[in-house]
């Protein structure tokens, strides 16, 4: 059949003057035109406002471009106008799964600067509730994972967890989402009567759960058809990007700050790192899934060390941090957090430099996205794990 | 991937990697600093491409993980760029930081992209953030986080955060206005510095309430004045007269004595609460008048005189410091042709409530006529106002520009007053009978606030000038200088609680207007 007989055939089931968008090459084989398929800003898959330009030819993702800032909300420019004591309520709200994490770095770098010490139950109590946000977070991003691949059971799962710890949490803190737990020196408050032996039995009854995730999830043959070989993502290209948290961890290198420069008091407690061996969207998720594990252990250990004694310092009438600057770096749970805080000697922040995981993670999907499926571009979006506010500040 | 000699127990120390990074490029380093657990190290922006890719090749260093990259403002230097590097096989991290070329106005680095992939976004916000020019990076625009056509350099000092231009902050300060015993911090500007936040701000702030404000009926001489420069003064304080005038008032007891000056928002505070107590009454006797549902028009004109005095007295104060005749005759016509066109808006607002009023009640039409003329009176006190209290800021010489100022504010307040009295006549003249009644008092009223109120930044202003004054003359006095700043201090506290007192009479009349309206 020659290219002359192919043609008249196509157009032959064409409406008279329909305009074919098809291309002939010169062996006789068609190619259909580039199209540009523009996903978000609202979809389901984006957990946000977030908006993903792909390139596609036929089902193939030629080039993929992230457009972000639908989400800007100035968090920077805001707390260069705040207290130090003030920004804890601007910071916790960047990324709204981790309210807890995020405060506890801008803390530890206000508290860096002023030079402040934070007594031993407060650090305690710290590493405690940073490590439920953590599991807090997980559980959305395992139902929300798994939803996006086509699995609805796994989010009903989460939220029957999840709201048993936001429960526990609302005890201590009064929030659900946006704690404001934390103060320069310490914390708001005390905890509550009865709360450690409470999260020791919600501890048992988490793990307890554990497996159903593992077996619902892990254990499903369409699962791992989507996910195992998916948007591999290389070691030294992670590093360069500046890739973190599991997305990190599932290329194999078990860099973790709770291990690797341990702060609060994580250097008295064994932390286990699970690590991935290939870096596809199969590993992001196993990493994901087995931190909520190592947390459980961790509280276990924290239920064990907590100790007694005040949780706040008496803050002097000003709060001024002296002229400088210092880089704090803490694991959130979607990766490395860091703050650049630098003062000018004055009450406010002179620059509060968010280093948000999201934003980094996300810069790594035009890499992963090449080259393949659009079904699996779906598949890679939802296994960088990010949340759009974080990504936006 | 290069060959990593670096581990965790080889971990080079801060001076040997400066060593190091020395020997490599050279004059590029120059200068280290280790300052709460972070070594920085400052690079010449032409340095900065090799620093970076020397930093991820060099065996011993091995910063493979690219942390951030973000800009900082420098004030009147330009603007800094920090490039945090980490090490994954030492555990060491070092960030960079080089000073942009090209000052404020074109800041300019070599991009970091082609030594780490993640500098593209990181750099796209830096520009999007600070306006810095990655030369050689894919493509800046368009501006990642802000949209599209954002005109403007957001983290940069000198762009102004838009809450605060709309609504200055709720407190009495800043945060970063006071310093621990509550005294202003004076701090020393540099080119492409911005004004304070909160002067700035607020200035701004009453800017947009005059612009919002309805534009008065009177035809404004064009304001448009040369700029005379005034020697020795910073930009800021162009608006305020020069600072001899101050010095030269004979009647500055008000002004200058913090005690009369009390006294004086004592009265002010007292006849206020008076007013309220009028207004209350008032409603009180609308509510009989209604119960009896007889005429009694007489009522209504009764409590109206015993506010008339309250509303007289600070007028009298003001009035014994010797009204000025010389004022500028410019400044007097216009302010009588204001009062003309206030009594004339009045006079409308009274015939159109008698207009709806006078279908229905015959009696309670009466009291509509009254009103025009009290708001004439009035009017006319608020035209001799300022002439009283010129006297304690010297009107011979006084700079056109701070009249034409205040006239402005005047303005603005009788527009709000305005705006008020009309809300309040709609709602009262939407009742029909005996309501309406009230509704042609309601200018009048407001009208005397206005009075009230254009009162006092006359006699903040003299004050307010005065501290201009000593600000912009060296503290060579350092007693003097704490002397006058608790002064300032306990000024600002009065101003306080004169605002907070006119917030409750305010409200007060709100409650009376709520009342009315229920009738």
């Amino acid at each position: 059949m020659s290219d002359l007989d192919v043609r008249e055939e196509v157009l032959a089931g064409t409406a008279p003057g329909e305009d074919v968008a098809i291309e002939f090459s010169g062996d006789g084989d068609f190619r259909t035109a580039d199209m540009s398929l523009s996903i978000g800003p609202a979809h389901p898959a984006t957990h946000g406002v977030f908006r993903i330009v792909l390139e596609m030819d036929g089902e193939r993702v030629r080039d993929a471009r992230p457009v972000i800032g639908y989400m800007h909300r100035g968090f920077e420019k805001l707390a260069e106008h705040r207290d130090y004591r003030q920004i804890f309520a601007l910071v916790n709200r960047h990324d709204w799964l981790s309210g807890f994490s995020n405060e506890l770095g801008a803390a530890l770098a206000v508290e860096k600067l002023m030079e402040f010490e934070v007594p031993d139950r407060a650090q305690w109590i710290r590493m405690l509730i940073a490590e439920w946000n953590r599991i807090l977070n997980h559980l959305m991003f395992i139902g929300s994972y798994a939803l996006e691949l086509g699995a609805i059971t796994p989010m009903f799962y989460a939220f029957r967890e999840r709201e048993e710890i936001q429960h526990l949490l609302e005890s201590a803190t009064g929030g659900r989402l946006h704690f404001t737990y934390n103060q320069v020196g310490g914390l708001k408050i005390d905890l509550p009567k009865g709360f450690l032996a409470e999260s020791d039995q919600l501890t048992s009854l988490v793990r307890s759960r554990f497996p159903d995730y593992v077996d619902l999830v892990l254990g499903n043959e369409i699962f791992h058809g989507r996910t195992k070989g998916v948007g591999p993502l290389p070691l030294d290209v992670a590093l360069s990007i500046g890739v973190s948290g599991p997305t990190l961890q599932a290329t194999g290198l078990p860099e973790d700050p709770r291990v690797t420069e341990p702060y609060l008091k994580y250097s008295e407690i064994d932390v286990e790192v699970p690590v991935g061996e290939n870096g596809d969207a199969f590993d992001r998720f196993y990493c994901l899934l087995h931190r909520i594990r190592v947390s459980l252990d961790i509280i276990d250990q924290i239920h064990d060390h907590i100790p007694a004694g005040p949780v706040n310092t008496k803050l002097p009438k000003m709060v001024k941090a002296p002229e400088g600057a210092t880089y704090v770096r803490t694991e959130n749970p979607l990766g490395q957090l860091g703050y650049w805080l630098e003062s000018d000697g004055g009450r406010t922040p002179w620059r509060l430099k968010m280093r948000t995981p999201s934003f980094s993670n996300v810069q790594a999907i035009p890499y992963l996205m090449r080259g393949q499926l659009l079904p699996d571009a779906i598949s890679i979006l939802g296994s960088v794990f990010f949340v759009v506010g974080d990504i936006d500040r | 991937m290069t060959e990593v000699l670096a581990h965790k127990g080889r971990a080079l120390t801060p001076e040997e990697t400066e060593q190091l990074l020395r020997d490599r490029l050279g004059d590029h380093v120059q200068q280290a600093v280790v300052e709460y657990g972070v070594f920085t190290l400052w690079i010449s922006p032409d340095g900065w491409l090799d620093a970076a890719r020397t930093c991820r090749d060099e065996r011993l260093l091995a910063y493979d993980m690219f942390d951030s990259l973000f800009g900082v403002d420098a004030r009147g230097d330009g603007i800094d760029v920090v490039a945090v590097l980490y090490s994954t096989s030492t555990g060491n991290r070092i960030a960079l930081r080089a000073r942009c070329e090209g000052g404020r106005e074109a800041p300019s680095l070599p991009s970091v992209t082609e030594v780490y992939r993640g500098a593209e976004w990181m750099e796209r916000e830096t520009y999007d953030m600070f306006g810095v020019d990655f030369s050689g990076h894919p493509g800046l625009e368009p501006r990642i986080l802000t949209v599209e056509n954002f005109e403007g350099w957001p983290l940069r000092k000198d762009f102004h955060l838009a809450s605060r231009v709309a609504k200055p902050w709720p407190g009495v300060a800043e945060p970063v206005e006071l310093d621990e015993e509550g005294n202003k911090i004076e701090r020393e500007r540099t080119i492409g510095d911005a004004p304070g936040p909160y002067e700035l701000d607020k200035a701004m702030a009453e800017q947009a309430k005059v612009v919002n404000a309805p534009p008065p009926a009177p035809a404004v001489e064009p304001e448009a004045q040369p700029a005379e420069p005034l020697e020795g003064q910073p930009p800021g304080a162009a608006d305020s007269p020069a600072p001899d005038s101050a010095d030269t008032t004979d009647g500055s007891e008000a002004g200058g004595d913090p005690a009369a000056r009390a006294k004086a928002k004592a009265d002010e505070r007292r006849k206020r609460q008076a007013e309220a107590r009028a207004a209350k009454a008032r409603a009180r006797a609308e509510k009989a008048k209604q119960a009896e549902a007889a005429p009694a028009a007489e009522e209504d004109v009764a409590p109206a005189a015993e506010a008339a005095p309250a509303a007289e007295q600070p007028k009298a104060g003001s009035g014994t410091e010797a009204p000025d005749e010389d004022e500028d005759p410019r400044v007097a016509a216009r302010r009588k042709r204001q009062a003309e066109a206030r009594a004339a808006r009045a006079k409308a607002r009274a015939d159109k409530a008698a207009g709806s009023g006078g279908g229905v009640a015959g009696d309670a039409t009466s009291s509509a006529p009254q009103a025009p003329a009290e708001t004439v009176t009035e009017a006319s006190d608020t035209a001799a106002e300022p002439a009283g209290s010129g006297t304690e800021a010297p009107d011979e010489d006084e700079d056109p520009r701070v009249a034409a100022r205040r006239k402005r504010q005047a303005e603005a307040r009788a527009a709000r007053a305005k705006a008020r009295a009309d809300k309040a006549a709609g709602s009262g003249g939407g009742v029909a009978g005996d309501a309406t009644s009230s509704a042609p008092q309601a200018p009048a009223e407001t009208v005397t606030e206005a009075s009230d109120t254009a009162a006092e930044p006359a006699a903040a202003e003299p004050a307010r000038e005065q501290s201009a004054a000593g600000e912009s003359s060296p503290p060579d006095d350092p007693a003097a200088a704490a002397k006058a700043k608790a002064e300032a201090r306990r000024k600002r506290q009065a101003e306080l609680r004169a605002a907070r007192a006119k917030a409750r009479a305010e409200k007060a009349e709100q409650s009376e207007t709520d009342g009315e309206e229920d009738a």
